[in-house]
């Protein structure tokens, strides 16, 4: 151990390095990337549920539903991939989970840090694995033959609404880690949340299919909104009343959950 | 501003257990408060309400003036916390750990990485700075701990069981560094479970049992309450016990206790026992064995309480009805 032979008084430390909220939070978001360095293997375990829910869904079910499977592909393709894109947002809520439980969450609160930042970090970090996931899903969707009339421009609006969402409904995921009493409940949570919007919105089929009463669900459900966004700037179109929506149903999510997941973490230290 | 930590009559509840039963402390600016007790006392309780963790039922806590509950990010502009669990991200290395909480606390990338040398440097660490946190050691961990605890030099440092489960070596290490901080102004409150331990570092000690303080003072007012040190006497035929308590009583001044046939017995200094065995020789009582030692937390409490420290009392209880 090195001696230190000050016995004077205590030395200060003067950083004033103005960084908010969101510069505490791109802190923390590497903080939770860096475990990928550790574990690299982590990169290709991000993508593997997309990719084989777009494969099998295109290969073994597409022909059956639509006559030949790059008919399938060239309809649900993206809004398949949105949906495999969905399972992996349980990893904001594992996150946060597993971050509590561990001390170093104890040594962050109680150090002047913004508590937004600790947990935006969190998202902001599963933002970067949904887009890498996102970002190889697609380039296999491309290379398999699928085709956006809307060309880059409007394959990457598409990517930017798929992101949004999901950026908001990470938030929901958020809340259920920091109040789950277990690992499980989050996935259950997950699937009780996903599955039931998923069916009764347009992401695997047109409105008109639907049976009367949910056809009006399915006119406000947030998953309509976010299928019908991305299909209109994968077809070239340019922006409406669904992507009002999808704006609308992005920020009122963000409203009710961010507020309640900062309420739920400060009840959790504070029991 | 007379103290650097200031309780009084903090009550915090979990349900039915009440883990602070109106808990009263002080720390002068500059000092080491040691705060002892066993298992359950609730001396991680007063750690976390004092670091703004948990807030209290009832009582209040102030840290350099500043009321934890109602000044929280005042309070935390102010402190280090090393929690009786390591406060690392286990994925992050030693330097990783340290960067990120420089930062946080609005360190320049630049400022960051000189300050994580620094005390990578300090705390001997130097070898396995780039290795994740996971992969230390028991003494390594605890020592970035508590370099975590200080990247900001903090006034006020809270250090709860810092060196439980530590080897003697990592012990006195840590017991060094504790010692640098305070020469440097630094106050710490420190709980132990170990006498010794408050003795060789604090100013003043507050044994607590229960979520109460039980006493408090000096190590040196402490020691005198419960005898400076313990002369443990065997003798070799059990029936000259009782005779053994009266000379030992007599010639130390203190009550003596029997234990596992053996007779325990409070003295202020060496001595004093010499005094004791001088007069059990004169009295002819034959011993099969002594000595001489240390009272242990557990003859703190029993000497403060009349009882055992509860892990102990419960195993005593098992093996009674075992
Ligand atoms: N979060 C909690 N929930 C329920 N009981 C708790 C909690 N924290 C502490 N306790 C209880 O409060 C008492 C004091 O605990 P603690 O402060 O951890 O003691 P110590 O640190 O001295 O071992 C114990 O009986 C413990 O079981
Ligand atoms: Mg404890």
């Amino acid at each position: 151990m090195t001696a230190l032979a000050s016995t004077g008084p205590r030395p200060t430390t003067t950083w004033n390095t103005t960084r908010g909220p969101l510069g505490q939070s791109a802190s923390m978001a590497a903080r939770s990337l860096a475990s990928i360095k550790h574990y690299p293997a982590q990169l290709v375990e991000f993508f593997m549920i997309p990719l084989m829910i777009l494969l099998s869904i295109t290969f073994f079910m597409g022909g059956q539903m639509m006559g030949s499977w790059q008919d399938f592909l060239q309809y649900a393709g993206p809004t398949i991939i949105a949906m495999g894109l969905f399972f992996a947002i349980t990893s904001t809520g594992m996150g946060l989970y597993g971050d509590i439980k561990e001390g170093v969450f104890d040594r962050l609160t109680a150090m002047p840090v913004s508590r937004f930042a600790l947990l935006a970090g969190r998202v902001a970090a599963d933002m970067v694995k949904h887009a890498w996931a996102l970002l190889v899903v697609g380039a296999v969707a491309f290379a398999i033959g699928y085709r956006a009339e809307g060309g880059a421009a409007g394959t990457a609006a598409a990517a930017g609404a798929l992101l949004l969402f999901l950026f908001a409904v990470s938030w929901t995921m958020a809340l259920v880690g920091l109040t789950a009493k277990s690992e499980e409940q989050i996935q259950t949570w997950m699937i009780s949340l996903l599955m039931p919007l998923a069916y009764t919105s347009t992401i695997f089929v047109e409105k008109d299919t639907l049976p009367g009463p949910v056809q009006w669900w399915a006119q406000v459900n947030p998953m309509t909104a976010l299928a019908d966004t991305m299909r209109m700037f994968l077809g070239g179109g340019s922006p409406g009343a669904e992507t009002l929506a999808l704006l609308a149903w992005c920020a009122a999510i963000l409203a009710v959950f961010v507020p309640l997941s900062l309420r739920a973490y400060r009840r959790k230290l504070t029991n | 501003m007379k103290h650097a930590i200031e309780v009084r009559g903090l009550v915090k509840s979990f349900g039915e257990v009440r883990a602070l039963d109106g808990v009263t402390l002080a720390a002068a600016p500059g000092t080491v408060l040691g705060v002892l007790g066993p298992n359950g006392a609730g001396k991680t309780t007063a750690v976390r309400v004092l670091s703004t963790l948990t807030s209290p039922d009832a009582g209040t806590a102030r840290v350099l003036g500043h009321d934890v509950a109602a000044e929280a990010r005042k309070v935390r502009e102010r402190i280090g916390l090393t929690g009786q669990y390591a406060g690392l991200d286990p994925n992050l290395s030693g330097e990783q750990n340290l960067v990120l909480i420089a930062r946080l606390l609005g360190a320049s990338r630049r400022q960051a990485r000189q300050r994580a040398h620094e005390l990578i440097e300090r705390f001997d660490l130097a070898h396995a700075a780039t290795r994740a946190a996971a992969k230390y050691s028991g003494g390594m961990r605890r020592r970035l701990d508590l370099a975590a605890s200080i990247v900001r030099r903090p006034e006020v440092l809270f250090l709860d069981e810092p060196t439980t489960g530590l080897d003697p070596q990592s012990r006195g290490g840590l017991w060094e560094i504790v010692r640098e901080l305070v020469a440097e102004g630094t106050t710490v409150l420190l709980t132990t479970q170990y006498l010794e331990e408050a003795d060789q570092l604090a100013h003043a000690i507050a044994v607590i049992d229960h979520g109460r303080v039980i006493a408090s003072g000096t190590p040196s007012e402490l020691k005198q309450t419960v005898g400076g040190l313990v002369l443990r006497l065997s003798p070799t035929r059990p029936e000259a016990a009782e005779q053994l308590v009266q000379l030992a009583e007599w010639a130390a001044g203190a009550s003596a206790r029997r234990e596992d046939g053996a007779v325990v017995v409070p003295v202020a200094h060496a001595g004093e026992a010499q005094a004791v065995m001088a007069r059990i020789g004169q009295a002819g009582v034959d011993l099969a064995g002594f000595g001489l030692h240390e009272p242990t937390l557990d003859e703190v409490f029993l000497s403060l309480t009349g009882h055992r420290t509860e892990t102990d009392h419960q195993q005593k209880t098992k093996e009674l009805t075992a």
